[in-house]
C-alpha cells in the first residue's frame, strides 16, 4: 500500500516494481503470455508459469537463460484436465507465496470455435461452449479459489484476468466476410462471464486487501506464430482491424505491459473490480 | 498508418516504458492539493510540470518547490483558464520556453464542500437543488467544462499540429454514479434543510467523460490520445462517522490516500499506454463495481 510520502516511492521504478513479488501466469507460453511473462520478469518478480509442455519447456530455457536460474517456476498441465489442474495449483500454493495470480490462459483454436465454422452461433457445438466457459470462468475460478486462499492469509494480492473488448462490444459480420475468420460467440460470452466474475471478487475479497481487475485488450494479432490462430502481417483482415479502431492500427504485445505493470504493482493500489480497455479507442465509437 | 511507437524487446522494463524526460506536461488546477501530486508523479519521472492556478495559490511558488525537490524544469502560471486570452498566452510562452507541449490534464474544477447545517445566516441551505443559485452553477461549469474545453482546445490544437500529445480528464466516481446523500444526512435536521453534495459536481465530471470520447476521436489520427481518470474521495481526516458510512460502500473499506492516483496519472500521461484512448479508468477502492 502507498502510505506516507516519501519521494523515493514515486520513482517510477519503485511505484511499478515487481521487486520481491512472485507472479503465477496462466498460458505463460502463448503470444500475449510471453509478453506478459517478460514483463513480470524484467520488472523484478518471479515467475511461476502454467503452460502446456511442448512450448512453455523451450521458453522457461529462454527465461532461464536471460533472467537468470531459480527465477522462472513452469509447472506443465492441460488445464481441461480440471483434476490435474487442481493438484497443480494445490502444489503451487504450497510452495509459493503468490501475490499476482493473471489468468491468462484461453484456447484459441478450431477446438473452441475459432475460425471453423463449427463455432459459429449457427452451428456451435456444446462441445465448443463448454471449452470456452471452462477456459473463460472454471480456470479463473479454480485458480483464484486455490490461489486466492493465501492471498487472503496474507491479507494482499493482485488478481488480473486477461478478458477482451468483445466482454463489452460483439464482434462485427464485416470482419469476417469472405474470409475463413471466426470469432466465436462462446468466447465473447465467457469472457464477458469473466468480468463479472472479476467483480464479484474485488466485492467479497477487498475486505482482505485482495484486488481484482480485468485487462480488455483490442486487436492484438497474433503475427508471430503460425498456427490456426496467427495472422500474417500485411493480410487484408488486418487492415480491417486497423480500420475499426481509432488510432488506425492494432496493437502491438508490449503495448499490453503498461496495464499490466500498473495493475500488478502497487501503482493501482486502490484500484478494484475494474476493466482496463486497451484497444486504440475500438470501443470508444 | 506510420506506427509512432517503437516497441523493443527491452521497452517492457518500467524505467522506459513510464520516461517521461524532456515532456512539458500543462495542470489546470495544478497548485491545489490532487494537482500538486499529479505535478510531483510526473516530475519524479523526470517531465516538467507547468502549474496553471488562481494567483491566490501562489503556482510560481509551488512550481519551484517542485523543481528544486525533483532537479527538473517546472514553471507556473497565474492563469485565468476559463479566459481564451489568457490560455492562448500561456501556450506563447510555453512554445517560447519549451518548444513543445506534451501533456495536459485538465484537473481544475470547482470542488463545492457538502455545507454544513446552520453554516449561513438565512435558513435556506443554498445547495440543495431546490435552492441552487444559477451563479454558482454558471460558475462551476465554467471552470470544470469550460476551462477544460478552452486548454484542451488551446493546448490540444499544438498537440495534434506536432502529431503527438496526451490529455488527461481528471473526472470522478460520481462520473459514474450519483453521490448517495444518505452519507451526508445528519440527524434532527429537517429533511429541506439537510446537507447534500451538490448537483454541479455530478455534472461537470461527467461531462468530462463525454469530452474525453469526443476528443479521443476527434484527434486519434493526430497522434493525441486522450483519457478519464474517476477517483474516489481522498482521505483528509473526516469525521468518524461519515468515514465509518463510506467505508461500507467501498470494497476496500478505505478511502484513496492523497498520493494513490499517482500510479494512474503517470501510466496515462506515458507510453506505457500508447494503445488506450478514450477509456476512463475508475480508481475507487471498488465502490463502482458492486
Amino acid at each position: 500500500m502507498l502510505v506516507g510520502l516519501d519521494p523515493s516511492s514515486l520513482d517510477r521504478s519503485s511505484l511499478f516494481s515487481l521487486q520481491g513479488k512472485v507472479a503465477l501466469l496462466t498460458g505463460a507460453s502463448g503470444f500475449l503470455g510471453r509478453t506478459f511473462a517478460e514483463t513480470l520478469l524484467a520488472n523484478g518478480a518471479d515467475l511461476i508459469a502454467i503452460g502446456r509442455p511442448a512450448k512453455l519447456s523451450k521458453q522457461e530455457q529462454v527465461w532461464a537463460e536471460k533472467y537468470g536460474p531459480g527465477r522462472v517456476h513452469c509447472y506443465y498441465a492441460d488445464m481441461y484436465d480440471l483434476e490435474a489442474l487442481t493438484q497443480t495449483l494445490d502444489e503451487i500454493a504450497q510452495r509459493h507465496a503468490v501475490d499476482v495470480l493473471i489468468n491468462n490462459a484461453h484456447e484459441l483454436a478450431p477446438s473452441s470455435g475459432f475460425n471453423t465454422p463449427a463455432g459459429s452461433l449457427e452451428q456451435g457445438t456444446m462441445d465448443v461452449w463448454m471449452r470456452n466457459l471452462t477456459a473463460g470462468v472454471c480456470w479463473p475460478a479454480l485458480t483464484v479459489q486455490k490461489i486466492g486462499a493465501g492471498m487472503k492469509d496474507r491479507r494482499r494480492g493482485s488478481i488480473i484476468n486477461i478478458s477482451t473488448m468483445y466482454a463489452v462490444v460483439a464482434p462485427r459480420p464485416a470482419l469476417y466476410e469472405g474470409t475463413t475468420f471466426l470469432n466465436p460467440p462462446a468466447y465473447s460470452a465467457s469472457k464477458a462471464a469473466m468480468i463479472a466474475f472479476t467483480r464479484y471478487v474485488a466485492s467479497f475479497w477487498g475486505r482482505y486487501g485482495i484486488r481484482a481487475n480485468a485487462i480488455l485488450p483490442g486487436p492484438f494479432s497474433n503475427t508471430e506464430d503460425r498456427g490456426p490462430n496467427s495472422v500474417q502481417a500485411g493480410d487484408p483482415f488486418i487492415e480491417k482491424l486497423n480500420a475499426n479502431t481509432c488510432l488506425g492500427r492494432v496493437g502491438h504485445a508490449g503495448e499490453l505491459a503498461g496495464a499490466l505493470l500498473f495493475l500488478a504493482s502497487e501503482a493501482s493500489s486502490y484500484v478494484t473490480g475494474q476493466n482496463i480497455v486497451v484497444d486504440g479507442g475500438w470501443t470508444a465509437v | 498508418m506510420a506506427d509512432k511507437v517503437k516497441v523493443t524487446k527491452e521497452s517492457n522494463r518500467a524505467q522506459t516504458l513510464f520516461d517521461l524526460t524532456g515532456r512539458a506536461a500543462v495542470i489546470t488546477g495544478g497548485a491545489g492539493l490532487l494537482g500538486i501530486k499529479h505535478a510531483e508523479i510526473l516530475a519524479a519521472a523526470g517531465g516538467s510540470p507547468v502549474l496553471l492556478d488562481l494567483p491566490q495559490a501562489e503556482p510560481e511558488v509551488a512550481a519551484a518547490a517542485i523543481a528544486k525537490k525533483y532537479g527538473v524544469d517546472a514553471a507556473g502560471f497565474a492563469t485565468d483558464i476559463t479566459q481564451l486570452a489568457d490560455v492562448e498566452q500561456v501556450r506563447d510562452e510555453l512554445l517560447a520556453r519549451f518548444g513543445h507541449i506534451d501533456i495536459l490534464i485538465n484537473n481544475a474544477a470547482n470542488n463545492p464542500k457538502v455545507e454544513s447545517v446552520g453554516s449561513s445566516s438565512s435558513s435556506k441551505v443554498w445547495s440543495r437543488l431546490e435552492n441552487f443559485p444559477i451563479e454558482i452553477w454558471n460558475d462551476d461549469l465554467r471552470v470544470g467544462l469550460t476551462g477544460a474545453f478552452l486548454c484542451s482546445r488551446v493546448f490540444g490544437s499544438e498537440m495534434a499540429k506536432r502529431g503527438k500529445g496526451v490529455i488527461l480528464n481528471i473526472a470522478s466516481d460520481l462520473a459514474v454514479i450519483a453521490p448517495d446523500q444518505r452519507l451526508y444526512r445528519q440527524q434532527g435536521v429537517p429533511d429541506d434543510q439537510q446537507p447534500v453534495k451538490p448537483v454541479t459536481y455530478s455534472v461537470v465530471k461527467t461531462g468530462l467523460i463525454g469530452l474525453t470520447r469526443y476528443l479521443a476521436t476527434y484527434w486519434a489520427t493526430s497522434g493525441v490520445r486522450v483519457n478519464a481518470i474517476s477517483p474516489g474521495g481522498v482521505f483528509n481526516n473526516q469525521p468518524a462517522a461519515f468515514l465509518a458510512e463510506l467505508h461500507q460502500r467501498i470494497p476496500l473499506a478505505r478511502m484513496a490516500h492523497a498520493d494513490e492516483y499517482q500510479g494512474a496519472i503517470l501510466f496515462l500521461c506515458s507510453d506505457a499506454s500508447s494503445y488506450m484512448t478514450g477509456a476512463n479508468l475508475v480508481v475507487d477502492g471498488g465502490r463502482t463495481c458492486w
